[in-house]
Parts: C-alpha cells; sequence; structure tokens
C-alpha cells in the first residue's frame, strides 16, 4: 500500500515559491513536485506535505498571507479533495 | 585607447557589479530553461531566480507582495501598460511639460486612438512641479495622473508624495526609469499607485529587464496575451498577478542578473547611493561655474536632482562638444533632446537640446575632476 501524503496546490507557480520560501524559513519539511494531472491540469509545481505536519504548514503558509487553493489527501494515484477554512482577509 | 570615463548612466548604467555578470552566466551555463512551465529541476531553478528577482523589487519598493509586479522588457513597455491598461474612452489624464516620449507618445496614441483627454500640466523651466496645480485640474473622468520621478534631461525630482494627496484618490503612475536604484522608493504605497521602471539603468542590471509595479486591489489590463504556465486549461488571461500582465517566456537570464544589481543596491544601501552621487553632482555643478560660457540647465538647489545635469558651452552645439569630449577625452555624454522634446521646449533648448552628463554609484571625484579639465580646456575654442 502506497504511503499517505498531502498536496498542495496553489494558483501560480510565484505562490508555489513564496510558500518554499515561508517553509523554508520556518523549518517545516516538504517537497516540490509537479502537480498531480489527476487533481489539476496546470504546467506547474505543488507542495508534498507529510500528514503530521499539514497542520504546522497550513498555519505558517496562511500567517503569511498565502491563499492555498486546494488540499489532497493522496495516496498512489488516489486523491481525496479536504476541504479548508477559508483565509482570514 | 586610454580609459573611458562614462557619464550617460541616465541612459544605461555602466559598468555593471561583478555579480551581476556572474549571475547572468550562471543563469545561462547551469539552468537555461523555462521558468513556470515545466517541472524539471533545471526549469525550478529558472523560476526560483525570477521569483527571488521579484523578490528583491518588492524588497527596494518596500512591498511584502512581491506578486504585485510584473515583468517587462524595460519602462517603456511598463508604461505603455499602464497607460493602456487603465486608460478607457472618454477618460481625462493628467501629466506635466516635462515627460519623456515613453509617456507623451503612447497618450498622444490614447488621445487619438480612444479620445483619452490628455491635459499637460506646464512646469516651470527648473521642472519644479507643484502638486496644487493637479488638483485644481481634477475632474469626475480624471482616471489617471503620469509624472516622473525624477527628470531625464535635468534631473529634477517630483515631490511623489506631495502629488500623490494633491490627486486625492486618482491613481498616480510613477515613472521611476531616472530615480530606481538612485533615491529612496520605500516605502512606494506612500509615492505612487503603480510604479514603472527598468533595469538597465539605476537597478544596476542588462537590457532587456524593468517592470510595473501595482497597489494590491488595483486592476488593469495586459498589453499581450498568452501561454504563463498557469490554468492551462483555459484559453482565458488569468486574473491574478502577476500572471495576469505577463504571457511567454520572460528573461530569465536578465533577471537573473536583474537580481543581483538589486541585490548589490540593497547591500549598498540606496541612501549610501545617494550621498554618493549627491557629492559627484555638487562637485560638477560648483566645478563648472568656473568655466566660461557654460549655461546649467535645472534646479539650482542640487539637492533636488538626481545626478543628471543638461548644458551648453557658447560657440558649441551640443552634438559637437560631446563628440569632441568622446574622441578626444573619452568622455561619454549624450547630446540632443534626450527623447523628450516637450521637457526640452519648457527649458528653451528645442530643437538644438543639451549635453547631458548622468553620473552613477562607480563615478569618481577623479573622473568628475578630469571632465571638468576637458571642459575648461574646450571652453578656450570653438568647434
Amino acid at each position: 500500500m502506497p504511503r499517505e501524503v498531502f498536496v498542495y496546490i496553489f494558483s501560480s507557480i510565484h505562490q508555489v515559491l513564496r510558500a518554499e520560501k515561508v517553509l523554508k524559513k520556518s523549518g517545516l519539511p516538504f517537497d516540490l513536485i509537479p502537480v498531480p494531472k489527476e487533481v489539476n491540469p496546470d504546467c506547474g509545481m505543488a507542495l508534498e506535505i507529510e500528514p503530521d505536519r499539514a497542520d504546522e504548514v497550513t498555519a505558517a503558509l496562511t500567517k503569511a498571507g498565502l491563499v492555498i487553493e486546494a488540499v489532497y489527501r493522496r495516496r498512489g494515484r488516489d486523491f481525496q479533495w479536504l476541504p479548508q477554512p477559508k483565509p482570514m482577509s | 585607447m586610454s580609459r573611458l570615463i562614462y557619464c550617460d548612466q541616465a541612459a544605461t548604467s555602466f559598468p555593471k557589479p561583478p555579480a551581476v555578470i556572474e549571475a547572468v552566466t550562471q543563469a545561462l551555463t547551469e539552468f537555461s530553461a523555462s521558468p513556470g512551465r515545466s517541472a524539471h529541476r533545471m526549469s525550478l531553478a529558472a523560476s526560483r531566480t525570477v521569483f527571488e528577482a521579484r523578490e528583491a523589487v518588492a524588497e527596494l519598493l518596500g512591498v511584502d507582495d512581491s506578486s504585485q509586479i510584473a515583468w517587462t522588457l524595460n519602462v517603456t513597455q511598463a508604461l505603455n501598460l499602464a497607460l493602456n491598461g487603465l486608460l478607457q474612452e472618454g477618460d481625462h489624464v493628467l501629466t506635466t511639460s516635462f515627460e519623456h516620449n515613453s509617456v507623451m507618445r503612447p497618450l498622444s496614441w490614447l488621445a487619438r486612438a480612444r479620445k483619452v483627454e490628455v491635459e499637460v500640466i506646464p512646469v516651470p523651466p527648473d521642472g519644479q512641479v507643484d502638486p496644487a496645480e493637479f488638483s485644481r485640474r481634477l475632474t469626475g473622468r480624471t482616471r489617471l495622473a503620469v509624472v516622473n520621478h525624477a527628470s531625464n534631461v535635468v534631473g529634477t525630482l517630483c515631490p511623489l508624495k506631495e502629488v500623490k494627496k494633491a490627486l486625492g484618490g486618482v491613481p498616480l503612475l510613477a515613472d521611476a526609469a531616472q530615480s530606481a536604484g538612485a533615491v529612496p522608493l520605500d516605502p512606494i504605497e506612500e509615492m505612487a499607485d503603480l510604479l514603472a521602471f527598468t533595469g538597465h539603468k539605476g537597478l544596476l542590471g542588462p537590457t532587456g529587464t524593468g517592470g510595473l509595479w501595482v497597489r494590491r486591489g488595483l486592476a488593469l489590463g495586459p498589453l499581450i496575451r498568452g501561454g504563463t504556465g498557469s490554468r492551462s486549461e483555459s484559453e482565458e488571461q488569468p486574473e491574478f498577478m502577476p500572471d495576469a500582465l505577463e504571457a511567454g517566456t520572460p528573461n530569465t537570464h536578465g533577471l537573473a542578473g536583474l537580481a543581483a544589481g538589486v541585490r548589490y543596491i540593497l547591500d549598498t544601501g540606496v541612501e549610501t547611493i545617494r550621498r554618493h552621487e549627491l557629492q559627484l553632482t555638487k562637485l560638477f555643478l560648483n566645478g563648472l561655474t568656473q568655466i566660461r560660457g557654460i549655461k546649467i540647465y535645472g534646479p539650482s538647489d542640487p539637492n533636488m536632482r538626481t545626478a543628471v545635469v543638461s548644458l551648453n558651452l557658447a560657440g558649441w552645439s551640443p552634438s559637437d562638444l560631446a563628440l569632441a569630449l568622446d574622441r578626444e577625452f573619452g568622455i561619454l555624454t549624450r547630446a540632443g533632446l534626450h527623447c523628450a522634446p516637450r521637457a526640452h521646449r519648457t527649458l528653451g533648448t528645442f530643437p538644438e537640446g543639451t549635453v547631458r552628463f548622468s553620473f552613477g554609484v562607480f563615478n569618481t571625484a577623479g573622473e568628475i575632476e578630469a571632465v571638468l579639465t576637458a571642459l575648461d580646456l574646450l571652453s578656450r575654442r570653438r568647434s
């Protein structure tokens, strides 16, 4: 059985790289991957996050004012969309 | 040939910091791939380069959201983007009689093509604009005001904060061609609503780099549409920044250099650069008063200008003087109208123009002395 990860999708490569900068500064683990075609036809990048660090990651990104477009729970080629709380404006 | 003295910084800065050359070389040799498109490591390195360049410019402007900066080829394209993107049929726009053709030509076209009403505020010959001139001309149709932050002809600085206040909410587009990297632009949000800049002058980057900063919440249409690497399923241009205003593969190699140039400025400090350039300008202006037949244009207070000095020498045409300086002394200047015929009419120097000396962070007091000596020698004869 493939391991479970969370996939974070953003509106553009700019936002992905902003997220990368925030997570690097916060010392939170992440991986940059091509956007899985199962969830988004973009040619861009996405963040892969360990499920047990997802809350910290979401908090750090939201605090930095980033808008996360979508989060998916991934197991192999199986994707489940996870509703996110609306960002504070 | 003996050493050159480069006094044409207002056109393109020279030399560039070594870090700029290294960054362009690294981009060309190590990750010459498309940013924001593919997802392999070389494309990612290119994406990070473009991102870091945006972050560097954002830091220079004192803004935290670098996605509000869209890349262009130069400041002319940035100004065209802003003017074309904002001004619609029947709009009223304010500008001054001290602007470059990069503003006057698009406005002239918009007046014809979209019936935009262009109102040109006359400024006195020193170029110093009274902010109250803007407020008294506001109408219900005034969509925008556009001014240069510093004149490319005589260096006059515009009090952007005061002009912005006088506009009472009407957006201000600032042309920072001559000021970016030379005078503080932080925090830009107090000075303008849109800022057009170029990378190849005071920001010490390569040609082919520039951009437009747009205040968040101010929407404008793009100049061109096309691939962005985002929303690829759609045949419509995305509406989020910066993709809304950018299309096609950007000048990654140039932006690598621009990022290094801006980092150099941030590390040195804009205030330090300003002090150095002001010192050179004062030295030059003081020296010029000792030379017979020199006429200096622009503000009498050097604190009111960037390191740009326009002059004429009795008995010499601007082009002959510039040629003699180049051929005999290796001193490189720019003669003529400087793409700003309206500014030269305001100065009373149309159509012959002036000889413009412009200094930068790498010019030295020794070079200024050498230029003064050359001008003194030339003042003793005629062309």
